[in-house]
């Protein structure tokens, strides 16, 4: 491909649309994170299975790709409530690297249930919009990126919302300050635990559904996203969500850069380099304070 | 006055010789080694001797990660190790012998001790490539904690993977190469497996009992604490990453010289987690419980890639998922999932508690018995 002024439009509006997506699971880790003190490693499987799930509601009931993501929202939020109160819930508190162990068998399990079910050929889901561009500046993009950073943009808005003017977000905020204070002040530490997994998943799931849109997918699709989100938030700082915003679009951007300048194979190894040279020099990301 | 000391000292160590000698562990393991090695001879089939090689080497490998996690490290970039090991070796030992075979103008390399020293050479010189690259990896990981630690060293298995398929020239790790063979496939290999996982372990073992095994543990329980105390924690954690990945690099060696194929692949995430999977369903922090762990995990896997058993769960459960031709790894991997989720947050200690309790159940019981029939 000869770089040109309109290829580096297209790879910048390409890495937008990918790093919108990264962005929302990264969002997702980073609220869990931030109140839990919790890092699900088996975040991307909830993307997987919600990219399953609304390609079964979109193929199987002829619903609209766009509805079936609120759908399948709705069911990944339910099953983030389970994870965590099966799960997550007995080990928190207890040695930091029994939470890896335990996302490792939710990885392995999820996984191979979406492989049981859904098999193992790649899925794509059908868009109302599929085939149509948009042009500008003698570069074309799909629709659906489009409409991706737009949902993206509306989810990350209403999430805000939520955090900053709602109660429920409020007594978020302060578990993730002080949980015993918070408990004293008569906030529900397990509620709130409970609605930010529900959240995280949710926001995963939205991640998801895009990504069966714009991607094909199969059942290994959700092990790549959560390493990249975790890297993006390791580099934003853990619990900021504006470092992960600002990180998701770097991260996005870079890689398609990269993609495009250097050799499609170094674009994880150079992101990874990266987070490395970041982490040996400031401990705790860019933007992250010496907490823990 | 210096002498006397000396003499004691040498009495104290000869104590504590005959006591091992005598003790009753040291008889089940000799015991143990003694069937260890027995058993090929009598059953000689290749299957038995194939799952008991591939359970030596994964011992090792999970025993190094578990080293490891005793100075509070946990590694998800373990495969790195066992990748540089496994293609360090590979390489090596593959010109070695070519530049001998040059020399003595023969196409086949002449099998005996010259081969088995050189094997076993090689094999060391991959272990100590993979712990020279640990060291490096080890300064940069040293100040990192928990998923800070298990990121930066999942990056580095990325990296590997990415700069062995850059390189292919020199490491074929796109396609793949078959190492030359040394030690013929069967019982010397499989002799030559167990001699180094019964060193690998024994030499582990006896470090985590030393004073640095303490300071690691010390280390693991509180670091700050530890630091107080006045253990050079960087300094002890820089030295179990090295031990560890040199001990997961002559795994890797192992493995590449057994399934006699190395290739890029060797770097997976799967590979990654594998020893994790198994020192936590085995018993974390045990000398026996990756053991238990890798003997669980493979057994498991070639048990149910029996072709009878395949065949079983296919006809009887192949109706349900159509979009499959095997059902047999899923079902066993999700199996596998929910047996780690349950033993962390039930029996954190693994199976090795677990079968602690019902040896110590079983024993009340006998003895219980045993009291009350004189009556």
């Amino acid at each position: 491909m000869d770089i040109t002024a309109p290829t580096i439009m297209l790879t910048l509006i390409w890495g937008l649309a990918i790093g919108c997506i990264y962005i929302l699971l990264a969002t997702g880790l980073n609220i869990i994170f931030g109140v839990m003190k919790l890092v699900n490693f088996a975040h991307g499987q909830l993307l997987m299975i919600s990219a399953y799930l609304s390609w079964t509601i979109s193929v199987s009931a002829g619903l609209n790709a766009y509805a079936a993501i609120l759908v399948s929202m709705v069911i990944v939020a339910f099953i983030g409530i389970l994870v965590e109160r099966l799960t997550f819930r007995r080990v928190l508190g207890t040695d930091k690297l029994n939470e890896i162990f335990v996302s490792l068998g939710l990885i392995y399990i999820f996984e191979n249930i979406a492989m049981l079910i859904w098999g193992t050929n790649s899925l794509q889901i059908p868009s109302p919009l599929s085939g149509l561009n948009l042009y500008f500046s003698g570069v074309s993009i799909t629709y659906d990126r489009v409409v991706a950073v737009f949902v993206v943009i509306a989810a990350l808005i209403a999430f805000g919302l939520l955090i900053k003017k709602t109660k429920i977000g409020l007594a978020m905020r302060a578990t993730s300050q002080i949980k015993n204070t918070a408990m004293l002040m008569g906030i529900n530490v397990e509620k709130i635990y409970m609605i930010t997994f529900a959240l995280g998943a949710a926001l995963a799931a939205v991640a998801g559904g895009l990504y069966g849109i714009i991607f094909s997918f199969n059942y290994q699709v959700g092990a790549m996203p959560t390493i990249i989100a975790f890297a993006i938030i390791i580099l934003g700082g853990l619990g900021s969500i504006k470092g992960a915003i600002v990180g998701g679009l770097l991260y996005g951007i870079t890689e398609q850069l990269a993609t495009l300048f250097i050799n499609g194979t170094w674009g994880s190894a150079v992101a990874f380099a990266l987070l490395i040279v970041v982490l040996i020099i400031r401990p705790h990301g860019i933007f992250g304070e010496k907490g823990e | 006055m210096e002498y006397l000391e000396r003499k004691v000292n040498d009495m104290e160590i000869k104590q504590k010789l005959t006591s091992l000698l005598h003790s009753r562990i040291f008889q089940i393991i000799i015991f143990g080694l003694a069937i260890l090695v027995i058993l090929p001879v009598i059953i000689t089939d290749n299957f038995f001797l194939y799952v008991l090689t591939l359970i030596c080497i994964f011992s090792i490998y999970a025993a190094s990660w578990n080293f490891l996690a005793n100075s509070g490290q946990g590694s998800l970039g373990h495969a790195a190790f066992l990748g540089l090991g496994g293609f360090s070796s590979a390489l090596i030992g593959t010109s070695i012998s070519n530049g001998i075979n040059g020399l003595l103008g023969t196409v086949i390399m002449p099998i005996g001790a010259l081969s088995v020293t050189i094997q076993i050479l090689v094999l060391i010189v991959g272990g100590l490539i993979s712990a020279g690259i640990g060291f490096l990896i080890g300064l940069a990981c040293v100040r990192l904690k928990a998923w800070y630690l298990a990121m930066v060293t999942f990056g580095f298995s990325v990296i590997a993977s990415t700069l062995s398929s850059q390189f292919d020239a020199i490491t074929n790790g796109i396609n793949g190469f078959a190492p030359t063979t040394l030690v013929p496939r069967g019982f010397p290999f499989y002799i030559l497996v167990l001699s180094f996982t019964v060193t690998s372990i024994a030499v582990m073992y006896l470090i985590m009992k030393s004073r640095t095994g303490l300071a690691f543990r010390a280390i693991h329980g509180n670091e700050e604490e530890a630091k107080m105390i006045g253990i050079n924690t960087a300094k002890y954690k820089l030295i179990a990453f090295v031990i560890s990945t040199f001990f997961a690099g002559i795994a890797g060696g192992l493995n590449v010289y057994f399934l006699r194929f190395v290739d890029n692949s060797i770097f997976a995430p799967a590979n990654s987690f594998l020893p994790l999977i198994m020192s936590v369903i085995g018993g974390l922090g045990t000398v026996i419980g990756p053991i238990i762990g890798s003997v669980f995990w493979v057994s498991i896997q070639q048990i149910l890639a029996l072709p009878s058993v395949a065949d079983y769960l296919h006809s009887s459960l192949g109706g349900f998922f159509p979009g499959l031709s095997n059902v047999g790894p899923p079902i066993s991997l999700i199996a596998i999932g929910i047996i780690i989720v349950v033993i962390v947050i039930f029996e954190p200690k693994g199976l090795v508690a677990l079968l602690q309790k019902v040896y110590n159940y079983i024993m009340l019981k006998t003895k219980s018995k045993a009291e009350i029939k004189p009556k």
